[in-house]
């Protein structure tokens, strides 16, 4: 099942007045379950392509289409809601609520669906149980290691049973070790729950792993290999 | 849960917390001050006046109030006094001959009223007998005269010394009396105290050639706010030949003063809200800015602008909550010590007089002050939380994130 596609994306940024391109052309589709990975040269338009991807900014002209549905159609509300229910976020500085504890971290998103806190809570303790993190429940981001804050926002970006998780350069700021152990997870996640992961990434572990890889160069999709790990 | 952020966002800065609650709890207890002392002031203005002669409610002939002349005397001075002696609600009253006249000494003279009064009732009326400063009050039915210590000075007179009270009588003549001054009064009224002399009832009627009639009954009440249902009363009692007037109706300017202090207080109210609003801004500002990562993060994991609106806004009324709570204690606290203690303005005891204020201010706890500064006070902060709430909603969730 398709659930992203893209047909002619461009994006051009307006550079103190001088328009720049960020992504020429781009057509690409997703399906439920796969492990993507998009690479290229810093300035090659990956976190552009993955932002669009995850509804966070517009496309200059083309047409992105998640799950079927044309974004560029919904109101920002309605963007809203769909990123709250479908996607997934983790970011590179893990970007955790700093004065929230872990749970209440992971807990957040299923407040924005308006749950009831017992069965949050339920929730919440069952995916950190499966991430193996459940003894962070009550610490705070500044109490944490970057790996663990890094699982903990893998616990957030996946706690609303999302179908796609979009991470951007999500090893950057950990060790060899520690990136490894957080890939593995999202790997188990992506194999136990077929979830479909995409991530923007030029570490070179991250590509590895990658089921299907995208370069991009100067915006344009250079390669998109399939089978790759 | 958006409570729980916004409690502990709140915690994260202690230090911008407090400053802001600071500023609230300022303006709360300025706002509690200004309304205690500045209705207090108005209020024993008021007292004052009606406690010094006025009473809470007078009976005169009809007419008397359009054209203050003892031809106008009351027309059966026992059934007016047995009509105010058998009305339930009274706590006294005096009958009085009340004229405008001159007091000559052997130095000067002054114009001011003469006032015949029943000795032992006027002292449960009016306050002439407890701000005796020197001598005594009057005893009985002698030639005897109090008069203000201001009046005194301006006649150069003291205790001991003679003077002499003219008046037009009844018949248009020239009515004179010789007095000896027994006492001098000091009360809160500069203008009372030199205009306002008593002598007792008997030589007020002899020099006026009244005989046994009155000219005024003065009545204090119990309850001051039975005042109206009291006159209604006495009217009915008495008919259309009696003028029976409410202190609402005698000091007509210090009621309507008592009346517009709440639409005078609406101005103070703004200025300090205005002080207070542009603190708010700024600090919100602050902390929103402090969080535009934070907030492109929320806004990226799907979290509506309504929400990311509401957020700012629950830490405003949080502070809100918490700063006009402390406020309130502190003000309530602040001005019942200070009614306990009075706050003594003696340095500014002759200008005070002369508005009929006492030296000594005593502030008054008001229901709608504190309610006022319990409605005006968050509302404030709210409003100084829009914009900032508004401009957290402005961000967007791509440029939000990678901000440093």
């Amino acid at each position: 099942m398709e659930v992203i596609r893209l047909q002619h994306v461009e994006k051009i940024y307006a550079d103190n007045g001088v328009p720049v391109t960020a992504l020429r052309d781009v057509s690409l589709s997703i399906a439920q379950g796969e492990f993507v990975v998009i690479a290229g040269p810093s300035g090659s338009g990956k976190t552009t392509l993955l932002n669009i991807m995850g509804a966070l900014d517009k496309p200059t002209s083309g047409q992105v289409l998640l799950e079927n549905e044309d974004v560029s159609t919904l109101t920002s509300a309605q963007v809203a809601a769909f990123r709250l229910e479908k996607l997934g976020f983790v970011f590179q500085a893990y970007n955790l609520i700093p004065v929230l504890t872990a749970m209440e971290n992971v807990e957040f998103s299923m407040m924005l669906l308006g749950m009831d806190k017992a069965t949050r809570r339920a929730r919440a303790l069952e995916v950190m149980r499966e991430l193996g993190i459940e003894e962070l429940a009550y610490k705070r981001p500044n109490e944490m290691s970057g790996g663990q804050q890094q699982r903990v926002a893998v616990a957030r970006a996946i706690v609303n049973k999302p179908s796609i998780v979009l991470a951007d350069e999500p090893t950057a700021n950990l060790d060899t070790h520690t990136g490894a152990q957080l890939l593995d997870i999202m790997e188990n996640m992506n194999r136990v729950h077929n979830l479909t992961f995409i991530f923007s990434s030029h570490d070179p572990q991250v590509i590895d792993r990658a089921r299907r890889l995208i370069l991009l160069r100067d915006g344009s999709v250079e390669k998109d290999v399939s089978g790759t790990a | 849960m958006l409570l729980l952020v916004a409690w502990r966002n709140l915690r994260r800065n202690s230090r911008r917390t407090i400053i802001v609650l600071v500023s609230i709890v300022v303006g709360v207890v300025s706002l509690l001050l200004y309304d205690s002392i500045s209705y207090g002031m108005i209020r024993q203005m008021l007292d004052n006046s009606v406690g010094a002669s006025i009473g809470h409610i007078q009976i005169h002939g009809k007419g008397y109030n359009d054209n203050r002349v003892i031809q106008t005397s009351i027309p059966d001075r026992g059934r007016a006094e047995n009509a105010v002696r058998g009305m339930r609600g009274v706590k006294a009253w005096s009958s009085r001959v009340p004229s405008f006249g001159l007091l000559s000494s052997a130095q000067g003279s002054s114009g001011g009223v003469i006032v015949g009064v029943d000795a032992h009732s006027e002292s449960r009326v009016s306050s002439i007998a407890s701000t005796i400063v020197k001598g005594r009050y009057l005893e009985g039915e002698g030639r005897e005269v109090v008069i203000g210590r201001a009046l005194a000075g301006k006649l150069h007179v003291d205790v001991g010394d003679k003077v002499v009270g003219m008046a037009s009588t009844r018949g248009g003549e020239v009515g004179s009396e010789l007095f000896r001054v027994v006492g001098l009064f000091e009360t809160v009224s500069a203008d009372f105290d030199k205009t306002h002399m008593f002598v007792p009832m008997s030589s007020a009627q002899e020099m006026l050639d009244m005989g046994g009639d009155i000219i005024e009954i003065a009545i204090v009440l119990e309850q001051p706010e039975q005042a109206e249902r009291i006159a209604a009363d006495l009217r009915a009692q008495l008919g259309p030949d009696y003028e029976v007037l409410t202190y609402r109706e005698l000091v007509p300017l210090l009621v309507a003063q008592l009346e517009m202090y709440d639409q005078m207080l609406v101005v103070i109210y703004v200025i300090i809200g205005l002080a207070m609003i542009f603190g708010i801004i700024n600090t919100m500002l602050m902390s929103v800015f402090e969080r535009v990562q934070e907030f492109g993060v929320l806004m990226a994991i799907g979290m509506r602008n309504a929400k990311v609106f509401s957020m700012v806004m629950i830490e405003a009324l949080c502070l809100a909550m918490i700063g006009t709570v402390v406020g309130v204690l502190a003000g309530v606290a602040l001005t019942l010590l200070l009614r306990e203690v009075g706050i003594d303005l003696s340095v500014f005891a002759e200008g005070l007089r002369s508005f009929g204020a006492g030296a000594v201010i005593t502030p008054e706890l008001r229901f709608n002050g504190i309610l006022a500064a319990v409605v005006t006070i968050p509302l404030t902060t709210l409003l100084g939380a829009l914009y900032p709430a508004w401009k957290a909603t402005r961000l967007q969730p791509v440029a939000a994130i990678r901000h440093v």
